[in-house]
C-alpha cells in the first residue's frame, strides 16, 4: 500500500571526496563511519542556487525520514526501510536551498550516549585521526555521533541530530563542534522517528555558531502536523521577551548579562580539566562585563533517574509498532512455534530486530508503565520533572512563555539570563574494544552517567547549546553548555557566539 | 498485510465499581422470581466523520476495497504524528449534550497498549483518565426509567482482522483503523433484558438524531459490551460478568437472559459467580468464558505525550448547544402537539430514524423533515392522513420495496397532491392513482398537471356526467338495482363500484351513492 522499502543504499566504504578537513588532511568516511547512506553528488538533494541555505551541505541523522534515502534508525528492524515521506525539517532544508549529503549514523533509535549501539557499527571520533588514519579510537558521543563526526570531519557544513536527553550536545562536546538543542516544540517533529515524544527535539550541529543559527532559523518553523509544536503566538511572546536582553549582547560587551552557574552540576565524576575549562570560560565572560552568580537547581540529583523512567516508558510505547507486519524486518516464526498470541508472533521479529540497549529500555519502560509500578515510577518521574521545570523557572528572570499566565507575569529583576555548565563530565571516552561489548552492566551504567549534565534541560524543554571551550589534559575537546529560558534560543546562540570568539582569542 | 495468528477477542478492563444500585421500585420478573438482574452497558459507537480521528484518511464504507483508506499514520509508520480531527470533537460534544452530560472543559488522551495485528501502533489512543464528558443520563420513556451515563470518551477504532483457517493466516484491513469511536458507559441501571434493549435502541435513535453516528449494529458501527449480575431480592450485589461483542439488540437481550439463568443456576448450587469476560454463542444460545479476571491483560495506560490536553471554551460548547438538532423526545412532543395521533407519530419517527446520517454532523433529510415541509400552511392531520404521508406514501414505498430516502415525490408535488384532494379537484381514488404514477414514472410533473394529462380531474358539469354513469350502471346491473329498490341498501355499493370504474375514479363515491339512491328510490 505504500512505497515499500527499497534495497538499502550500499554502505559507504570509499571516501567522500567533497570532504576536506584541512588542506593537508582528508578523512574518509570509512575511518569514522559517520555517514550510513550517501545522496551522491547529483539528484534531488543537490543544492539550489537561492534560499537562506544555498550552498550549505547538511547530513541528516538516520532517524529523520527521507523519501529518497533509507531511514534505518541504525536498527536492524528498519534496515531496509525507506519512508514514504520527507520529514518537515528535510523539506525545509531542501526549500531553503541546502544540499543533503546523506544520512548520519546514530545509536539505535537514539538510545545511547556513545554511538556504539548501531547496526552500522560504532562511529569513530574524527579528532583521533591523524592524516586520515585513526591513532586513537574514541567515541564520537551519542546518540547523534554520526552527525557530530560528519561535521568534525568536514563531510558537511552542518548536520541535523536529535536530542532526547543530550544526544546532540554530548557528541558536539566530544567532537569539538557546536550543537544546539532548541526549545522543545520549536522545530517540527513530523517525520522524526519517535524515541520519547515528550523529550525529542531536532537539533543542529556545525563547526560554528553562525552556521548553527543559519540552519536553525531555516527549520524552526511552526508546523501544524506536529501537535506538540509551539503555536505562533507563544513563539512571538518568547521571542519578544528574549530580544529584550539578547539584542544588547555583543562580542565585546556583556554588561548586564547575568550568568548562573548551578552548584548542583559538579558531580564527583567530573574530570578536573572540565572544571578548569569552565572556569576559564567564565573568567573570559566576566572580563567582558558579565556577572556570574551561583544558582541552585536542587532537583538535579533526581533528573537522571526521572529521565530514564520517562524516556524508557515512552520508548516502550513508541517502539511497539515495530512488529514486522506493515514494514520493517519480519522474522517468520519457526515451524511448531506457539502462535496462540499475536505477541508470540511478533516476538521473533522484535527479538532479532532490536539491539541489546533498545531491548533493555523497552523492558525498563514496560515495567515502569505496568499497573504495579506506574505510580512509583512513571508518575513519580513526572513529579520530579515538574520540580525540575520549577527549578529553572525560579532562576531565570524571564517567565516561561509556555505557561498560560506568562504574558501577565511580571519579569523579575533578580534572576539570570542564561545558565552555564559543563556539557559532559569528561572528554570523549575510548571506544569499547570489539571483544568487550558495550552491553556489560557496568559499561551501560557508565554510559547513562554521561547524560547527567544534559538531561535537566531536556526534561524542562529548554534551549541548550554546547560550544567548544578548550581541551582537556588529554588534548581532547571539552564543551560548555549554555541553557536559556524556553524560547530563548537566540539568547543561548548569542552567548555561545561570545564564548566561541573568546576561544578564537577574539577581542 | 497478512499475519500468522489466531483470532482473539479484544477486551478491556472492566470499570464498574458498583456498591449501590439506584433506588428503584423493584418489579418481580416471572422468569426469575425472587432474583434481581442488574445490567450496565458499554457502547462503542463509530463517529460519522468524513475523516479519521487523528489522520487525514477518509472514512471508508462497506464497498471500499481493503487497505484503501489508510494514511501512513493509520499504519503506524515511523515519524507520523496524530492530529485531532475537530469534527470528531464536535460530534462527541453534541452527543454529550444530547445525553445531558457535563462536557469537560479539559480532557486528555491516553495510550492503551496491547499487541494485536489490527492495531498497528501497538496502542489505542483513548481517554482513560480524563474523558470528554461525565454524568449524563438517558430517559427510557416506555420503561419510565432513566439510565445514568457515567462517561463518554473519544478513542480510536482498530482495523479488522479476518482469520483464514485454511492457510492459518489472518488478513488485516486497516480501512477502519483510526476511525473515531465514542465509548458511552452507562451505570448499572437496567434491570431486565428488555430495558437493556430499550436503552440501546434509544441511544441509537439519539445518536442518529444528532448525526454523530449511524448507530448500525449489524454493520458494526455500534457495538455493545454488557455487564450482567444477579442477586437475591434484598441481598447484596452479585459478581458481574462482561459479555463482549454483541452484534444486535436481539442477540444482546438473548445473551443477557442466558447469562442471568446461568448465574442464578450457579448461585442456587452454592457456586460463586467468578468475575470474567464472556462471549456469546448465538447458535447454542449460551455465553462462554473468554478470560478470567486473573488473566486480564495489563494495558499499561500512559498519557499520550503527542496530544496536548483538549481544552474546550465555554463559548465553543455553548455554540454547539445552541445549534443542537432536535432530539427524538422533543420531535415526538412537537408532532403530538400538532394534533397527530400517537400511532402516526411513532410511524413517522420510525421511518425517520432510518434516514441516512451525513458525515461530520450534517443532518439527513428524513420523514419528519419531509412532513414538516409538506405540512407548512396545511392541516397536519390531512398531510399525515390516508391520502398523505404515513399511509399511502409509506405503504406504497414499502410495497415497492423502497426506503424513504428513495422517495421521488418532492415536497412541492406532495403538497400539490394534498391540495388537489382536499379541495375536491380530484377524488381520493384519483389521488392514489397520481401518487402511484409518480412513484413508477419518477416524473417531476406537478400532480395538477398529471391529473389533467390523465383526465383524472373531478368532472364539474353540474352532475350531468355522474347521472349518466349512474344510469349506465343501473342498466348494466338490473338485478342489483332491483335489490336496492326492494330496500337492500348494501347492494348499492356494488353499483357504486361500477360507477367508479366507469368514471376511472374521477367520480366522488359519496355523490355517486346519493345519485343512485335518488334514481332508484325517488
Amino acid at each position: 500500500m505504500f512505497a515499500r522499502s527499497r534495497s538499502q543504499c550500499p554502505r559507504l566504504s570509499g571516501s567522500l571526496h567533497f570532504v576536506r578537513r584541512s588542506a593537508s588532511t582528508q578523512i574518509s568516511n570509512a575511518a569514522v563511519n559517520a555517514i550510513v547512506s550517501s545522496a551522491g553528488s547529483e539528484g534531488a538533494f543537490a543544492t539550489r542556487g537561492s534560499g537562506p541555505l544555498a550552498g550549505v551541505t547538511v547530513a541528516v541523522k538516520d532517524n529523520i525520514c527521507t523519501k529518497s534515502l533509507p531511514t534505518t534508525c541504525s536498527s536492524r528492524i528498519l534496515e531496509n526501510f525507506t519512508s514514504p515521506f520527507d520529514a518537515t525539517v528535510v523539506s525545509l532544508l531542501s526549500t531553503g536551498g541546502a544540499a543533503i549529503v546523506g544520512k548520519a549514523n546514530c545509536d539505535e533509535f537514539g538510545m545511547g550516549s556513545l554511538n556504539v549501539h548501531s547496526v552500522h557499527g560504532p562511529v569513530v571520533n574524527p579528532v583521533g585521526l591523524q592524516d586520515g588514519v585513526p591513532v586513537e579510537r574514541r567515541s564520537a558521543g551519542g546518540s547523534s555521533g554520526g552527525s557530530a563526526a560528519a561535521v568534525a570531519a568536514g563531510f558537511c557544513d552542518a548536520a541535523l541530530g536529535t536530542d532526547t536527553g543530550g544526544s546532540v550536545r554530548l557528541p558536539a562536546s566530544y567532537c569539538g563542534v557546536v550543537g544546539l538543542k532548541p526549545s522543545y516544540g520549536i522545530i517540527s517533529r513530523w517525520g522524526v522517528v519517535s524515541f520519547a515524544d515528550s523529550l525529542d527535539c531536532v537539533g543542529v550541529l556545525a563547526k560554528d555558531v553562525s552556521t548553527v543559527r543559519r540552519v536553525h532559523n531555516a527549520i524552526a518553523k511552526y508546523d501544524e502536523r506536529d501537535p506538540t509544536a509551539a503555536p505562533p503566538h507563544v513563539r512571538a511572546l518568547a521571542s519578544q521577551l528574549c530580544m529584550q536582553r539578547a539584542a544588547e549582547i555583543t562580542a565585546t560587551d556583556l554588561k548586564g548579562l547575568r550568568i548562573g552557574v548551578p552548584r548542583d552540576y559538579f558531580p564527583k565524576e567530573l574530570q578536573p580539566s572540565v572544571i578548569e575549562s569552565l572556569q576559564k570560560t567564565l573568567d573570559q565572560l566576566r572580563a567582558r562585563g558579565a556577572t556570574v552568580v551561583p544558582v541552585t537547581l536542587p532537583s538535579t540529583p533526581y533528573a537522571l533517574s526521572a529521565y530514564y523512567v520517562i524516556s524508557s516508558a515512552e520508548a516502550s510505547s513508541n517502539l511497539a509498532r515495530y512488529d514486522g507486519v506493515e514494514y520493517g524486518l519480519r522474522v517468520e516464526p519457526p515451524p511448531g512455534a506457539n502462535l496462540n498470541k499475536t505477541a508470540n508472533v511478533y516476538a521473533h521479529s522484535r527479538t532479532r530486530g532490536f539491539g541489546e540497549e533498545v531491548k533493555r529500555r523497552i523492558l525498563l519502560g514496560t515495567y515502569a508503565l505496568s499497573a504495579d509500578a506506574f505510580e512509583n515510577y512513571f508518575l513519580q518521574a513526572q513529579r520530579v520533572r515538574n520540580l525540575i521545570k520549577a527549578d529553572f523557572n525560579r532562576v531565570f528572570w524571564a517567565p516561561n512563555a509556555l505557561k498560560v499566565d506568562a504574558s501577565t507575569n511580571a519579569t523579575r529583576t533578580e534572576g539570570v539570563d542564561v545558565i552555564i555548565h559543563p556539557s559532559a563530565i569528561r572528554t570523549a571516552p575510548p571506544l569499547p574494544d570489539a571483544q568487550h561489548g558495550a552491553s556489560a552492566e557496568t559499561g551501560s551504567l557508565d554510559a547513562y552517567v554521561q547524560d547527567v549534565m544534559t538531561v535537566p534541560a531536556s526534561l524542562a524543554g529548554l534551549p541548550a547549546l554546547s560550544v567548544p571551550a578548550g581541551s582537556g589534559s588529554d588534548a581532547w575537546p571539552i564543551g560548555v553548555s549554555v541553557v536559556g529560558q524556553w524560547g530563548f534560543d537566540e539568547m543561548v546562540l548569542k552567548v555561545g557566539e561570545v564564548i566561541e570568539s573568546c576561544q578564537a582569542g577574539g577581542p | 498485510m497478512l499475519l500468522y495468528g489466531r483470532a482473539r477477542i479484544l477486551t478491556r478492563s472492566a470499570r464498574w465499581a458498583r456498591s449501590a444500585h439506584t433506588v428503584r421500585p423493584r418489579v418481580d420478573d416471572s422468569r426469575w422470581p425472587g432474583w434481581e438482574l442488574v445490567v450496565g452497558i458499554e457502547v462503542h459507537a463509530q463517529i460519522k466523520s468524513r475523516r479519521k480521528l487523528f489522520s487525514e484518511a477518509f472514512a471508508s464504507d462497506l464497498t471500499s476495497p481493503p487497505n484503501t483508506h489508510v494514511s501512513p499514520f493509520d499504519a503506524a509508520f515511523p515519524g507520523t504524528l496524530p492530529r485531532l480531527n475537530p469534527k470528531c470533537v464536535e460530534l462527541g460534544v453534541r452527543t454529550a449534550i444530547a445525553l445531558n452530560a457535563e462536557v469537560q472543559r479539559r480532557s486528555a488522551f491516553d495510550r492503551k497498549h496491547y499487541f494485536y495485528a489490527d492495531l498497528p501502533s501497538g496502542y489505542q489512543i483513548t481517554q482513560q483518565y480524563a474523558p470528554i464528558a461525565r454524568n449524563g443520563s438517558l430517559q427510557l420513556k416506555e420503561d419510565n426509567i432513566s439510565v445514568r451515563i457515567k462517561q463518554v470518551q473519544l478513542e480510536q477504532d482498530t482495523g479488522k482482522s479476518t482469520f483464514l483457517p485454511r492457510n492459518r493466516l489472518t488478513a488485516i484491513d486497516l480501512n477502519r483503523a483510526g476511525m473515531g469511536l465514542m465509548e458511552i458507559v452507562s451505570e448499572p441501571d437496567m434491570r431486565s433484558p428488555e430495558e437493556a434493549g430499550s436503552y440501546v435502541r434509544a441511544l441509537q435513535a439519539l445518536l442518529r438524531s444528532v448525526g454523530s453516528s449511524d448507530g448500525n449494529m449489524e454493520q458494526g458501527s455500534l457495538r455493545c459490551d454488557v455487564n450482567v449480575s444477579v442477586n437475591r431480592v434484598g441481598g447484596p450485589p452479585g459478581t458481574r460478568c462482561e459479555i463482549k461483542n454483541l452484534n444486535s439488540v436481539k442477540n444482546m437481550m438473548v445473551a443477557i437472559t442466558c447469562e442471568a439463568f446461568r448465574q442464578i443456576a450457579l448461585v442456587d448450587k452454592g457456586i460463586p459467580v467468578t468475575q470474567e469476560t464472556r462471549g456469546f454463542d448465538e447458535e447454542k444460545a449460551e455465553t462462554y468464558s473468554l478470560r478470567s479476571k486473573e488473566d486480564a491483560p495489563d494495558y499499561r495506560y500512559m498519557p499520550d505525550p503527542n496530544i496536548p490536553p483538549l481544552l474546550l471554551d465555554k463559548s465553543y460548547i455553548d455554540e454547539i448547544r445552541h445549534n443542537m438538532p432536535e432530539l427524538p423526545d422533543a420531535t415526538r412532543a412537537r408532532l403530538l402537539s400538532r394534533g397527530l395521533f400517537k400511532r402516526d407519530v411513532e410511524v413517522l419517527m420510525l421511518v425517520d430514524s432510518g434516514r441516512e446520517v451525513g458525515y461530520d454532523g450534517q443532518l439527513g433529510h428524513g420523514a419528519v423533515a419531509y412532513f414538516d415541509e409538506v405540512s407548512q400552511g396545511r392541516n397536519p392531520k390531512e398531510v399525515v392522513n390516508w391520502y398523505g404521508i404515513t399511509h399511502e406514501l409509506l405503504g406504497q414505498l414499502a410495497f415497492r420495496n423502497e426506503t424513504f430516502s428513495e422517495n421521488p415525490i418532492s415536497v412541492q408535488q406532495m403538497g400539490d397532491l394534498i391540495d388537489l384532494v382536499s379541495s375536491g379537484k380530484v377524488t381520493g381514488t384519483s389521488g392514489k392513482t397520481i401518487l402511484r404514477h409518480i412513484l413508477s414514472t419518477r416524473t417531476p410533473d406537478l400532480p395538477s398537471k398529471i391529473a389533467q394529462d390523465l383526465q383524472l380531474l373531478a368532472v364539474s358539469d353540474g352532475g350531468a356526467s355522474l347521472e349518466k354513469w349512474c344510469r349506465d350502471a343501473i342498466a348494466a346491473l338490473p338485478e342489483e338495482a332491483e335489490a336496492v329498490r326492494q330496500g337492500n341498501a348494501k347492494v348499492v355499493n356494488k353499483i357504486i363500484g361500477y360507477v367508479m370504474k366507469a368514471s376511472r375514479g374521477t367520480a366522488n363515491a359519496q355523490d355517486a351513492r346519493g345519485m343512485l339512491l335518488k334514481l332508484l328510490r325517488p
